[in-house]
């Protein structure tokens, strides 16, 4: 058994049982997209002529159309299949980035590294990967035209939707986390930008920027990923070993923004954070989260140690704010949102909560209420960087994002 | 009185229609005055007297000898002038709502024509008050036994009127839009035949070649523009009448029924399995002992059967896949 998760390895953690890693053999069959990959990094070796020849004949499989959006990280573009131009793509254009002067940004290659590995209905499908001039990268990404569920949750004027949309959405995102789970992948960005919407409603899980497969015990893991309103207390604290339920935490988070369409815990920064997540949920202290002041950021927020120790909330409180979604419902939102990762539930566990089963039934996915996206809503959903919340009205421009691979 | 009679020419007789047998006023107080019955014993009296005696709740029906309490939210304006047919009408509403077994629910046509005898029996003897115990407590048992056949069929009468109405509605704005197209086409024609004219005159007043000949040729290009045109709406018109007596049947039934929904998969029927290996709850090894008591590691909440788990699908992953194959099937 070697200890060697490191990003180098042989990707074959998804491939389990009855899984079949499906994006894997496309790219087996053309050697061309890792090989090139490679000569990105290094010295060319000696098949260069082939892995060219091969580049080239993925490359002439897709036509590149016009521009959706540009960002910071990648532009992209529309995209449709040479042979059948009804089957539409979107290509994602890896910028040569300044940062990485000598080789790609990480969270391409996780990006890529993850995606391949993951096929379900609601992960965004990657069907290729080629080079183009000047050795960018292109992801040939599936098609998601309906924009995301942000759009949908923030538009309040001219979308309504009711608790089977919820249960139906929520079902989506649990069955997409659980599958990434159970292929030993941690997304660490889950959001509601980066839940994007196909042409028949159903969502699907983007973004794997800042993913990373489940750790060996004695790695460190970086404590500075998921977004800040989605981020859970543990990571806050600065613990160096996590497991799935982090993104356990911004389902929850996710969950709750749907019912109350608005972000639930909307933090300026990560001490104003740490104090809300303690309003509204409980200081978490010795007793409710055993061990907790022993992880090395726990001493340094005021919220902990000045201020009064906020009890677990009120059932009537929280009834207050969920009440919509039932008993049931509320008991599957708090087993989500625990503070202690231990006590949370895992991913497999919130789909087995029979919450699910109750009344009503999830709308089908053809029923969910949509909001027209258009183009440049695709380009907006694939060319952000992970970690960014959307722009558009400000909502995230002071949320800077820092990665630190340590 | 006299000298309204006297007004309004014929003078009019104070009926039994105009007054309220519970409080006596007579429409000649009371212009607007409204008569309401309650279902339960069909005593009529007027809305002021509906409004005074059951405002506060219910209460013992107002006519001498009527011991039934009446409720007020069930007091409703009369439909017909014969009470006994109000009646009548309530009663079939009400059986028929609990009856309501189709044809094509049926073997035969004769099952279904005993089934219709067997209501109308029914209905006949709470109409004329045989047996009413009796009656109702079948109603009651055969409404209880049946409830789900009775909502099923409930809501495939409500489709039918919805899709009727929806059939109705599309007629109507295809004829709507029929009749503009004929008003613009009469507009055209019209302006066409003045634009004609002009240009025949315009000819003749210019002085160009001989009269006659101009006048017949206006006219023959005016037949031709409105002999082409009648062609042209001629195919449309038949198109459009084909597609509608082709493609839509009135009161067509369905005869499939949907199936009935599975229950709802929260996971969405994927399976993840281990083929290999059966996870353990521990296992001893010393490497992982430091991990597995380690405060820290416990409180950030990292989990080491995910780490045991993953290890094994890598070490098991590879079996049974064979690098051939998978070329092939590509």
């Amino acid at each position: 058994m070697a200890v060697s998760p490191l990003p180098g390895t042989m990707p074959s953690a998804g491939a389990n049982g009855s899984l079949k890693p499906r994006p894997l053999t496309m790219l087996t069959s053309n050697p061309a997209g890792s090989n090139s990959l490679v000569a990105n990094t290094q010295s060319s070796n000696i098949n260069t002529d082939i892995s060219e020849q091969l580049n080239e004949e993925e490359r002439r499989r897709y036509v590149k159309g016009k521009k959706l959006g540009e960002g910071t990280y990648a532009i992209v573009y529309h995209g449709h299949h040479r042979d059948n131009p009804s089957k539409l793509v979107a290509i994602k254009k890896i910028k040569v980035n300044a940062e990485f002067r000598d080789g790609l940004s990480f969270d391409a290659i996780r990006e890529v590294k993850y995606l391949q590995e993951l096929s379900h209905p609601n992960i965004i499908a990657l069907h290729s990967v080629f080079s183009s001039k000047n050795q960018n990268l292109n992801l040939v990404l599936e098609y998601l035209p309906l924009g995301d569920l942000e759009g949908v949750i923030r538009d309040t004027k001219s979308v309504h939707y009711g608790l089977a949309d919820i249960k139906a959405w929520m079902n989506m995102l649990a069955r997409a986390v659980w599958f990434c789970h159970e292929s030993f992948v941690l997304h660490r960005d889950i959001k509601p930008n980066n839940l994007l919407i196909a042409a028949d409603g159903e969502v699907k899980l983007a973004d794997f920027g800042l993913s990373r497969s489940f750790s060996d015990p004695y790695l460190n893991m970086t404590y500075n990923v998921i977004t800040r309103w989605y981020r859970p207390p543990e990571l806050f604290f600065k613990a160096r070993h996590y497991s799935g339920v982090v993104d356990v935490w911004s389902m929850g988070c996710v969950f709750a923004e749907l019912i109350l369409r608005t972000p639930y815990l909307p933090g300026g920064s990560d001490m104003d954070q740490v104090t809300l997540i303690c309003k509204a949920l409980g200081t978490p202290t010795e007793q409710i989260w055993p061990g907790v002041e022993m992880l090395d950021g726990y001493k340094a927020y005021a919220a902990i140690s000045s201020e009064a120790v906020n009890p677990p909330p009120p059932k009537q409180q929280l009834q207050g704010l969920f009440g919509t979604i039932g008993g049931q419902g509320i008991d599957l939102l708090l087993s989500m949102l625990a503070l202690d990762p231990n006590k949370r539930a895992t991913s497999k566990q919130v789909l087995q909560h029979e919450w699910w089963l109750t009344n009503p039934r999830p709308s089908k996915k053809e029923a969910l209420p949509k909001k027209g996206g258009g183009l440049e809503k695709v380009g907006e959903d694939l060319k952000r960087r992970g970690g960014e919340i959307g722009d558009g009205d400000g909502r995230g421009e002071q949320v800077a994002r820092k990665l630190n691979f340590g | 009185m006299s000298r309204l009679s006297l007004k309004n020419g014929a003078p009019k007789e104070i009926s039994d229609e105009d007054q309220c047998p519970v409080c006596k006023s007579s429409r000649y107080l009371n212009r607007n005055m409204r008569f309401l019955v309650n279902p339960e014993c069909y005593h009529k009296m007027c809305e002021s007297c509906v409004d005074r005696l059951f405002s506060s709740g219910p209460r013992v029906c107002p006519v001498a000898g009527c011991n039934r309490t009446l409720r007020r939210q069930r007091f409703r304006p009369q439909t017909f002038e014969d009470i006994q047919i109000e009646r009548e009408v309530d009663v079939r509403k009400r059986v028929a709502k609990v009856f309501n077994r189709r044809e094509d629910e049926f073997d035969s046509l004769l099952d279904y024509n005993n089934y219709l005898n067997e209501v109308e029996d029914l209905t006949f003897n709470l109409i004329h008050k045989i047996d009413v115990d009796a009656t109702e407590k079948k109603l009651k048992a055969y409404e209880e036994a049946n409830k789900a056949a009775i909502r099923e069929n409930e809501v495939l009468a409500s489709q039918e009127t919805q899709s009727l109405q929806a059939q109705e509605a599309a007629e109507k704005e295809h004829a709507r839009l029929r009749r503009e197209a004929a008003l613009r086409e009469a507009e055209e024609e019209r302006r066409e035949r003045a634009e004609g004219r002009l240009d025949v005159i315009n000819q003749l007043a210019r002085g160009e070649g001989n009269a006659d000949e101009i006048a017949r040729q206006g006219r023959r290009t005016l037949l031709k523009k409105s002999t082409a045109r009648r062609v042209g709406t001629g195919d449309e018109m038949d198109t459009s009448d084909s597609a509608g007596t082709g493609l839509q049947f009135k009161g067509l039934r369905r005869r499939a029924r949907p199936e009935p929904e599975k229950p709802f998969e929260p996971f969405g029927e994927v399976t993840v399995e281990h083929e290999y290996f059966v996870l353990k709850g521990h296992y001893a090894w010393d490497f992982l002992d430091t991990a597995r008591t380690s405060q820290t590691y416990r409180a950030g909440g990292y989990d080491i059967s995910e780490y045991c788990s993953r290890a094994l699908t890598d070490a098991f992953a590879g079996l049974a896949v064979f690098v051939g194959e998978e070329q092939t099937a590509t």
